[in-house]
Formats: structure tokens, C-alpha cells, sequence
């Protein structure tokens, strides 16, 4: 674990949440999780685990059952850009050119026209798509396009991300390349981040501690400390450490068919 | 709004302008030209006139200027009821699909419009208004009303839930949601309304002017073509109808692709 004394940045104690219904289901039981200062947190757990409803409660559209969650010491009351959320789905505004779209949280801020291109211009050069500022989403790629919308939410400057499984629709390839350009972006522009995802790997390569979550109910199973120096790259995801890593969160997550909790 | 597109619409009206010319040069002199009307017979009628007497009475129509004069106040009473109606019927089905509370109060008023045919308000509306603009304007407006209403309403529910969480999680209000985000999602299906309400618009203005019988005006050309009968007018009001409309529709089309260049296809 990152040697950090500062009070969590993000914090929620004792979640629980239920989906009402015919049948009730308890998505979420008693779970605990904190996210310091800067600190690139991976949430990893099977797919209906309650990743994505954890999630939805950080960014303020769900409000916990039980338990309570804090962002920055206080109490988490609807969406806002304090919380930088992309959601699982694609969510990059198709009526609006790549510009518009980075553009968007400022514009909902009040800022000058000025001011809101000076950081849209940081950001397209980050992400590389400075040639793409007037095109609309349609002539991106899903990976870039996801780029957007996680540029997007930096754009207003959150003191916290909160990823959904950005590149959980993508392929091997893309994913790796869009993983790097993350990793850059994050290097460049230190955030806390809240990433959630099903694949180990992609926790590994991209995060400093990776929380497994149990299955339905969701309550945390397991933590590791990921001790992969940075800048990380290609080579990385073939070192030993990486693998023996891997190994160790494979084993926590269940994928070796041991019992599960 | 292609060339491939102009060129089908070209070739489709040449075929059936070559196929009536052949039926009615087959049938002059063959068709009869004396009808029972009713109760009486009608000498000198023309079942299918030819291109030569289509083209005699155009001339006389154009010349005289009833048929300009038509147009122009039949177009007048359609664009403004259209303006209006879409005016209203857009702003409620905003209202109505953005605000949960109001949908309630207006959903049930909404069915009992829907399936009610506007032309059965004309004898109220003439009534309330009398005979002359005020009352054909509106009549065409209510139409017109509760097609866009529907749309926008339709327009504002069917947008994607992920665009306003997204929007909601980048710090917009309300306001700068509904602006950015329901506004240019909706416009679509909101413009498809419209160009089905000036369709609709049309039928409505024809029917309404042969209830106030008088000069100039399409419907009441129609009505005067069909009382003598003179087949000639007929069609050429037909046709002229029938090309008003697909004005209409080519500069809703247009205002449709210019708006939506951001969609994967234009329409």
C-alpha cells in the first residue's frame, strides 16, 4: 500500500444496496473501500458483482441503502463534476464536434470561451487528436472516442475519477494501446482514480492497488499493493513481478474454481 | 437530396406522365362524354382529358390568375397554421416530456386528440371564429398541434439516459441539459412530426375551404371543378396540391440535413 497520510479522498463505509423488485436483489452488502490522494485504485470483480452500482453511488445517481460515502470529507449528494464519472456505456455527445465535447463541463462551469479552449487544447494534444477537433464522434474510433469522454471529465478538473470498464468493449490490441494512452494522461495530469474493471491485467498494467470485490452480494475480498515501478510499458506486462501479481489476483478472484467466500 | 435520388423521382413522373398520355389518346374519342350526375345527366365531359386540353386549361387557369391566386392564399393559410400549430405543439411536448408532473396532467388530453380527426372541429371553429381566415388558420394549427406535440414529447423521452447522466455528471444544470443535450437529440424526431403535420396540413386547408365556398382558394377550385364537372381543373388542382406538398417536404428535408450532419446517415 502507498504510504499516504492524508484522509481518504473518497470513502464509503458499510454500503449496501438492493435493487427493489419482484425478487430483490442485494447488490451490494457492507462494504467498505477508501481511495487516497493520487492513488490509481482498480476495482476488479466478475461481471454482476456490483462494480457498476458502486460506482453509480460514488458519482451520485444511487443513493447507498446502508452505509454512508464521502468525497473530499463530505457526504456524496448527487452527480457533479467534482466526481468525474464516464460511464460503462458510450456517452460521448454524437451532435457535438470532438471540441464541443471536451468543452462541455466548462461550459457548464461559466467559463470564458478563452479559457475553456485553452484546455481543450491541452487535452487534444494529449490525447493526440488535435487534427480531429472539428470531426464529430462518428469519425473516431470507439477506443478514441472513449479517450474523449475520459478527457472529457479531466477537462473540469474532479478531484476524483471514476472509470466504468472504459475499455471493457474493445480488442486485445486497442485496449493495450488505449491502457498506454491512459497511463500517459494519468502520468501527466495526477488524479485519484477509481477504475473499474473484470480483467486483472488491465488492473495490474493501469493501477497502483487493486480491490477484488466478491461476487453478488459485492463486499471487498481481497487487496494488493501493485509494486510495478512507473512509467510502465510493453516489457512490464512481461515481467516477473507482473506475473507473479497476476497470478495472486487470479487466485483472489475465483478463476482457479477454489470456493468462494 | 441526391442525384441518384432526383434523377429515380425524374424518371418515376415521366413514366406516369407517359402512361396517362397513352390512356388518354387510347380513350379520346372513345370514353363517353355524357354522365349521369345524381340527378341529371352532364354533356361535354372529359373523363380523361388529353395533354392538348390539359395544357388549354393550364393556360386559361395561369392567364386568368385563379390558379396563382389559389395558391398564394391556400399556401398563406397552410404556413401560418403550420407556424403556429408547430410553435404550440413543440413547446407543450417539450414541456410535457421534460417535466414528469405535466405529462400526467396532459397525457390523457393527448389520446383524446390524437385519434380525434380535426376536420370534426370545422363546424365548431366556424362558429367560434366564422367563416374566413381566422378559423381555417387554427383549424389547421390544432392539427398541426397535436402531431408535433406527440413528436417533441416522443423526441424529448427518447433520449438515451447515458447523454444525461453524463451531462448531469459534468456539473449541467437542468437548463444546459435540456439545451444541449434534449434539444439536438430530439430535433429529429421533432422535424419527422412536422413534416407529417404539413402533409396533414394540407388535406386539412382543402377540405376546410369547400365549407366557406369562395374564390380564390385551392380546395374551393377543387370543389367548383367537381360540382360541374370539369376534369381538366380537377386534375390540374390535384397536381398543383400535390406539388405544394412536396415543397413542403423538400424544405423540411433540407432543414433536416443541415441540422443532423453530426448522424451516421442523413435521410
Amino acid at each position: 500500500m502507498t504510504a499516504s497520510a492524508a484522509a481518504p479522498v473518497l470513502e464509503a463505509v458499510g454500503v449496501g444496496y438492493t435493487y427493489a423488485g419482484r425478487t430483490p436483489t442485494v447488490a451490494l452488502e457492507g462494504l467498505g473501500l477508501e481511495v487516497r490522494d493520487n492513488e490509481f485504485v482498480a476495482l476488479l470483480g466478475p461481471v454482476g458483482c456490483g462494480k457498476t452500482t458502486l460506482l453509480r453511488i460514488f458519482a451520485g445517481f444511487l443513493r447507498p441503502a446502508t452505509g454512508t460515502v464521502r468525497c473530499a470529507g463530505s457526504d456524496i449528494d448527487g452527480p457533479g463534476w467534482q466526481r468525474g464519472y464516464v460511464l460503462q456505456e458510450v456517452a460521448i455527445f454524437p451532435w457535438m464536434t470532438v471540441r464541443e465535447n471536451l468543452e462541455f463541463g466548462l461550459l457548464a462551469k461559466g467559463l470564458a470561451p478563452s479559457e475553456r479552449r485553452a484546455v481543450s487544447d491541452e487535452l487534444l494534444g494529449l490525447i493526440g487528436l488535435s487534427a480531429f477537433e472539428a470531426a464529430y464522434p462518428k469519425e473516431l474510433s470507439a477506443g478514441m472516442s472513449k479517450m474523449v469522454e475520459v478527457s472529457r471529465v479531466l477537462a473540469t478538473d474532479p478531484s476524483l475519477l471514476l472509470l466504468d470498464e472504459p475499455f471493457g468493449a474493445l480488442d486485445a490490441q486497442t485496449r493495450a494501446r488505449m491502457q498506454d494512452a491512459l497511463a500517459r494522461l494519468w502520468e501527466h495530469r495526477r488524479k485519484t482514480v477509481l477504475f473499474v474493471t473484470h480483467d486483472a491485467e488491465e488492473a495490474l498494467y493501469l493501477a497502483d492497488r487493486i480491490v477484488v470485490l466478491s461476487e453478488r452480494p459485492g463486499r471487498v475480498r481481497d487487496e494488493f499493493a501493485v509494486d510495478i515501478p512507473r512509467p510502465r510499458s510493453f516489457e512490464t506486462r512481461f515481467s516477473a513481478r507482473f506475473l507473479e501479481l497476476k497470478r495472486l489476483v487470479w487466485e483472489a478472484t475465483g478463476a482457479r474454481g477454489a470456493p468462494s467466500t | 437530396m441526391t442525384s441518384p435520388r432526383v434523377r429515380r423521382a425524374v424518371v418515376a413522373l415521366a413514366a406516369l406522365a407517359v402512361l396517362y398520355a397513352l390512356a388518354a389518346e387510347l380513350g379520346h374519342g372513345r370514353l363517353p362524354d355524357r354522365i349521369w350526375l345524381g340527378a341529371h345527366y352532364v354533356e361535354n365531359v372529359q373523363l380523361l382529358p388529353t395533354f392538348r386540353s390539359l395544357a388549354e386549361e393550364g393556360t386559361f387557369l395561369v392567364e386568368s390568375r385563379i390558379l396563382l391566386d389559389s395558391i398564394a392564399v391556400s399556401t398563406r393559410r397552410v404556413f401560418l397554421g403550420l407556424l403556429l400549430g408547430s410553435a404550440a405543439g413543440i413547446l407543450l411536448g417539450l414541456l410535457t416530456g421534460w417535466a414528469a408532473r405535466l405529462e400526467v396532467l396532459a397525457d390523457p388530453w393527448v389520446t383524446f386528440f390524437r385519434f380525434t380527426p380535426a376536420l370534426a372541429l370545422l363546424p365548431l371553429y366556424v362558429v367560434w371564429f366564422g367563416y374566413g381566415e381566422t378559423s381555417k388558420v387554427l383549424l389547421i394549427a390544432t392539427n398541426v398541434a397535436v402531431i408535433t406535440l406527440l413528436g417533441a414529447h416522443q423526441g424529448v423521452r427518447g433520449v438515451p439516459a447515458v447523454y444525461l447522466d453524463a451531462a448531469a455528471s459534468l456539473g449541467a444544470s437542468r437548463w444546459l441539459r435540456f439545451r444541449r443535450v434534449v434539444l439536438p437529440m430530439a430535433f429529429p424526431t421533432i422535424l419527422a412530426s412536422v413534416r407529417i403535420a404539413a402533409g396533414l396540413a394540407w388535406v386539412t386547408i382543402v377540405v376546410a375551404e369547400l365549407i366557406d365556398a369562395r374564390m380564390p382558394s385551392l380546395g374551393y377550385l377543387l370543389a367548383l371543378a367537381g360540382a360541374y364537372p370539369r376534369v381538366p381543373t380537377m386534375l390540374i388542382g390535384i397536381a398543383t396540391v400535390g406539388a405544394l406538398v412536396l415543397l413542403f417536404d423538400l424544405l423540411a428535408l433540407l432543414l433536416y440535413a443541415q441540422a443532423t450532419r453530426w448522424m451516421e446517415r442523413v435521410a
